[in-house]
């Protein structure tokens, strides 16, 4: 096949990096079908192609094998469709997390994406990346909130799935193969979401304990009856409020009179357990709080720090958290009370987190950390790498970045 | 040379494959109705015994269709070409239940409801509640990424399927988890109609049971009004646990049936269900009573009772039934449409059924857009079976005409796969295609469902 040349500008390229690698160009297309020739092309020419958002979870994925261009999504970044009286949205893949919430907002509505770093962050990277945050367990997955896509694929075609609509089985769910496919697959360029209306309050309470109140302090507020959205114990993250001590974060979302009977019964539980004080935020100071955690797990501490991400049961996220601490001393963890995740951030011991937590991928990492993104190889691995030959054959999507070496 | 049913039968036991016409003709449909005998059916006791089934089929080139109970009603379980039937009737059981962290594993065999009804004492749910329930299974909800009622707060099957163990088309066993690394196999395997495997094993996500439950009945003047009083309740960013519409047919031949206190002389019935915490269902039946009322709505009323409450779900679940007493035959068809179109598509099917001259009731999960309406019939009269046939075609037509789909929640089976490429392009289905490429390159599993029949995967792709 005859290779066409593929359209660039002369955008900078060292802040598309990966590992050693820096992209020959950055392609910018404006539209999906820009994005699907620019795939297409580099298809028929064996250029390596990686899908680029904010740049935000582009460490939760290995470094490319090769590395020829980097497509930006930036300027994919329209409203495609919203009417607010449909709670559902289609926007354009390279549009912010950030910025789809505000304009949600003044609606009275949200996503609730949980992507760090949300100003950055894009909804196709985010998606892509496969993130799925603590308030998950409230409102469902990325993949779940999901209704439709459009994506543009290696040979040169955009697929749709799904539709606008909030109920849909016509063909394959084909949305939850793109979701954290690490653009590997294809690149998402539309993704159309139901969004929820907006809880009526918002309320962070913070209760920062002393080390022997920790497993009274964890079984009183896990026995609550209102659940919080999210239930995080920190321990270390210097820049999350309160560092230096091991502190529970509850995030109540909800109707005025439900949050307050919530911020009645944490009280009440976490004094039973002997911790005295209980502060609260509301508001934008709420979000604020719930973002700085979120944000700490996308941000490394030096060169060489790395965050894992260990998916297990909400019943036993406390004492893997813990055995890691046991393992490595003053490390920075986050059990995750409801979803059932303990988040890692180390600078070393990277083999340990691994014997200790099983299962425990990147979610980011410092340039000069150098560890495998995935660790150990999933079951289905076989079924995985035929549909990477199917959808890519030439190896020209993201190659080398995904789970196997895919 | 030893035909498909005695190698089955040697491999098995004679317990396990059943092959005598008389056997088979259970095997022969489902709720869409197509007669055709597979040449075998088992009914295995566990995933092994499908994978030497799957190898056997396989050799004989004969193609498998996975079956739960029957009651899909687009044909997904008709052995369309014949081969082999997998009744996954026998594999039942609740195999592990993690009350702590709400989680169960379940056999595909699982009828719906029995799940929900033995960890209730737990103060935990499964969700996705299809009208069908009492009979469904879990493998067949799967299959069909089944919705319900429910849905609209909780969403569908896939969003409470938390990893899959499938007999693949080589008869190995596989298991899938979303939580695991990689691409998500488990969100493909759902909603794929048997034609990526057979499901032998389910984790489902359960829920806690909710503080308090209200469910409230509204009568309006006509369907197009409670439709509208719908569309201004999402409009108005309000999303209760359930919202269902009824027309006067259906909501008469369900009150003849049931007597479950629905108001008999409404032009439409509305069924709200509001769940949660005692404060928030309160508040929230005197907006929503206040919106309804606002719309038109002639009456608002609240189930005293967890008793009154089961008489009316179990009233509007049993609708289809309670059609099949008073007509003659009936067609329901499944559709959706973006909520804001609700008043708009009513209108619609109320011409199109007047234009072919044919009774329509209308019973549907109104806060989702996803629409059920029923044709009624005569199958001995030709016309009246050929005016079916078109109108249903037209309302799906209306229905993407309107930003809508043609499936909410039965699938595309067999009998809507014809109308798949009014919504997708050859592009999108090809991509579809690849994953059935690489899934069953053979395909053995469930074919002719799904996809148009002029076009199968393979040749849809270029």
């Amino acid at each position: 096949m005859i290779a066409k040349p593929v359209r660039a500008k002369r955008i900078p390229t060292a802040s598309f990096a990966l590992g050693s690698l820096t992209p020959g160009r950055v392609a910018e297309p404006q539209d999906g079908a820009e994005a699907a020739a620019i795939l297409r092309a580099a298809s028929d020419a064996g250029e390596a192609v990686v899908a680029f958002g904010g740049g935000t979870l582009q460490s939760a994925a290995n470094a490319p094998a090769r590395y020829d261009i980097a497509l930006s999504t930036k300027r994919l970044n329209a409203l495609h469709e919203y009417d607010p009286r449909e709670l559902t949205a289609g926007v354009g893949g390279g549009m912010t997390v950030g910025e789809l919430n505000a304009l949600l907002a003044r609606n009275h509505q949200f996503l609730p994406l949980d992507a760090p770093l949300a100003a950055q962050a894009t909804i196709g990277g985010t998606l892509a990346a496969g993130w799925a945050g603590p308030r998950r367990a409230a409102y469902g997955r990325p993949r779940d909130l999901l209704i439709g896509a459009t994506v543009a694929l290696a040979d040169g075609t955009l697929a749709k799935t799904g539709g606008m609509v909030v109920k849909n089985v016509t063909g394959y769910d084909m949305g939850k193969l793109y979701v954290g496919s690490h653009g590997t697959l294809g690149v998402i360029v539309r993704a159309n979401f139901k969004v929820l209306p907006a809880p009526a309050v918002r309320r962070m309470a913070i209760a920062p304990f002393d080390d022997e109140l920790r497993v009274r302090a964890i079984a009183h507020a896990s026995a609550l009856s209102i659940e919080p959205a999210a239930l995080l114990i920190v321990d270390g993250f210097h820049e999350v409020a309160f560092a230096g001590r091991p502190r529970l974060f509850a995030l109540l979302e909800g109707s005025d009179q439900v949050v307050e009977r919530a911020t009645r019964e944490l009280r009440s539980a976490l004094g039973a357990a002997g911790i005295a004080e209980t502060r609260l935020l509301d508001g934008d100071a709420a979000a604020s709080a719930y973002a700085s955690i979120l944000d700490a797990y996308a941000t490394a501490t030096a060169d060489t720090s790395v965050t894992f991400v260990a998916r297990g049961l909400p019943s036993e996220a406390v004492t893997r958290a813990q055995r890691v601490r046991d393992a490595l001393g003053r490390v920075d963890t986050v059990a995750d009370l409801r979803t059932g995740d303990v988040i890692v951030r180390v600078r070393e011991g990277f083999d340990t987190v691994r014997a200790v937590l099983g299962r425990a991928v990147v979610l980011s990492a410092g340039p000069a950390a150098g560890v495998d993104a995935w660790g150990e190889v999933p079951a289905a691995l076989a079924t995985m790498r035929a549909l990477k030959a199917q959808f890519d054959p030439r190896g020209v999507l993201a190659p080398g970045r995904f789970v196997g070496g895919i | 040379m030893q035909t498909f049913a005695s190698r089955l039968t040697d491999a098995l036991g004679p317990q396990v494959v059943h092959s005598e016409p008389e056997d088979l003709a259970v095997y022969a449909f489902d709720a869409y109705s197509q007669d055709r005998l597979p040449s075998a059916a088992i009914v295995p006791s566990d995933a092994r015994e499908i994978g030497i089934a799957v190898r056997i089929a396989r050799e004989c080139d004969e193609p498998v269709v996975p079956r739960g109970a029957g009651t899909g009603l687009c044909g997904g379980a008709v052995p369309s070409r014949g081969g082999l039937v997998v009744s996954l009737a026998r594999m039942n059981r609740i195999v592990e239940l993690d009350v702590r962290n709400r989680r169960a594993r379940v056999q595909p065999g699982l009828v719906n409801l029995d799940l929900s009804n033995a960890i209730a004492q737990h103060g935990i749910f499964y969700a996705p509640d299809p009208s069908s329930q009492k009979t469904s299974t879990i493998g067949g909800n799967v299959g069909t990424n089944a919705g319900g009622p429910h849905c609209l707060s909780y969403g569908t099957t896939t969003n409470h399927v938390l990893g899959i163990e499938y007999v693949d088309a080589d008869g190995e066993i596989q298991h899938t988890s979303i939580d695991d690394p990689g691409y998500d196999l488990t969100g493909v395997l759902v909603g794929s109609e048997g034609t990526l495997g057979i499901v032998t094993e389910a984790t489902v996500r359960l829920l806690k049971l909710p503080e308090e439950v209200r469910v409230c009945v509204a009568a309006f003047g006509d369907v197009e009004s409670a439709s509208e009083a719908v569309s201004a309740i999402i409009g108005a960013g309000i999303v209760p646990t359930a919202l269902e519409i009824m027309d006067a047919l259906i909501t008469h031949a369900v009150e003849a049936h049931f007597h479950a206190g629905y108001p008999e002389n409404a032009g439409a019935v509305l069924l709200v269900e509001i769940a949660g915490a005692h404060e928030d269902v309160a508040a929230g039946e005197a907006t929503l009573a206040a919106i309804a009322r606002e719309h038109g709505a002639l009456s608002w009323r609240a189930a005293r009772d967890q008793a009154e409450r089961d008489a009316l779900w179990a009233a509007r679940k049993g609708a289809a039934g309670a059609i099949g007493r008073i007509a003659p035959n009936y067609y329901i068809q499944d559709a959706c449409v973006p909520r804001t179109r609700l008043p708009e598509i009513m209108h619609a099917i109320d011409g199109i059924a007047r234009d072919h001259r044919l009774p329509v009731g209308n019973v549907f999960h109104a806060g989702d857009g996803n629409l059920h309406p029923l044709l009624i019939f005569d199958r001995r009269d030709a016309r009246q079976v050929q005016a079916v046939v078109d109108a249903g075609t037209e309302i799906l037509h209306a229905c993407i005409a309107m930003g809508g789909t043609i499936s909410g929640e039965h699938g595309i089976g067999y009998e809507k796969r014809e109308t798949l490429s009014l919504v997708f392009s050859g592009d999108d289905l090809a991509a579809m295609g690849n994953v059935r490429e690489v899934f069953d390159p053979a395909r053995l599993f469930n074919p002719d469902k799904i996809f148009p029949s002029g076009a199968t995967c393979g040749e849809v792709k270029r």
